[in-house]
């Protein structure tokens, strides 16, 4: 687990962070123009003292981001080295299990297309596998007897079969080419398809090894 | 999964085990052990042996296939 001293501290910084570029925000908009906030031809820009806040509020906010990313890379890596010689499955808390509502994230791909032609946002679809920590959550610290990992294998064999399904007929009936016209639309639906799939292939995972280690469950007597 | 008829209860009972002993002893989680004793589960080889071991049963006895 991460040290709570640490998360305390990086959710400060966090806060600072999102503080600063608030406030360079709000100077950039009041006096500056609303430079480096609004979209700009890069091409021609030229830089002003009065851009300063803005860019390094942007610097240090990037500087966090890159922060957090390593610290979270070190920890799953520790993380997954001290479950490689450990019996039971490891330890989390089955409400990380709302961070699949992040899968939305992937609607914004419809602003970001519509602004500046950028798709890569449809692929926070995948976001909704995240659901499936909240059945990992609930096999927490389970022995990884034989019975489980053969379960842990058909479960991940169903699941990718699934997504492999979904994939294949989308992509089959997307190369028809004459569904909805527009090569950007066609790719869009497929990037959003493919996400789709790759979110229910690691959701499902989760789900169909808890529905089999849980199925038919036997009553707990012991004569 | 093939059907079987499982007498690993009795045989568990016989040695005076718990479930929850007898999962310890073979190192499964004591609802395999249920489930064994239900036939709802079929065992490798490997835990097959190591039960017949634990309760000092021969395996054929334990698991008997139709």
């Amino acid at each position: 687990m991460l040290h709570k001293k640490i998360v305390r501290r990086m959710l400060l910084l966090g806060a600072v962070c999102l503080l600063l570029l608030g406030g360079s925000t709000w100077y950039a908009v009041r006096f500056n123009g609303s430079r480096l906030v609004v979209p700009m031809d890069f091409s021609t820009y030229v830089f002003r003292p009065q851009d300063l806040p803005m860019i390094l509020s942007m610097l240090l906010l990037i500087l966090y981001v890159l922060c957090l990313a390593g610290l979270l890379v070190r920890w799953a890596f520790a993380e997954k080295r001290r479950q490689a010689g450990s019996p039971v499955t490891r330890t989390i808390n089955p409400k990380l299990g709302f961070l699949g509502f992040l899968g939305f994230l992937g609607l914004g791909g419809f602003w970001t297309y519509g602004v500046d032609g950028s798709i890569f946002p449809f692929l926070f679809f995948t976001f909704f596998g995240f659901f499936g920590f909240f059945y990992e959550g609930k096999l927490s610290n389970t022995l990884m007897d034989e019975r489980y990992l053969e379960n842990r294998r058909r479960a991940r064999a169903a699941a990718d079969r699934t997504a492999l399904t979904i994939i294949f007929l989308s992509t089959l009936a997307l190369s028809q080419g004459r569904l909805w016209g527009g090569g950007d639309t066609m790719l869009i639906a497929h990037i959003i398809l493919v996400s789709l799939a790759m979110g229910l292939d690691v959701f499902l995972g989760e789900f169909l090894l808890y529905r089999y280690d849980h199925d038919d469950p036997v009553e707990e007597g012991d004569a | 999964m093939p059907a079987f008829t499982c007498q690993l209860k009795a045989y568990r009972q016989r040695k005076g085990f718990t479930q929850e002993q007898l999962a310890a002893l073979v190192g499964v989680r004591r609802e395999t052990i249920m489930r064994l004793e239900k036939a709802q589960y079929n065992p490798s080889l490997k835990l097959a042996i190591d039960i017949s071991r634990a309760v000092e049963a021969p395996i054929e006895e334990l698991f008997i296939f139709e």
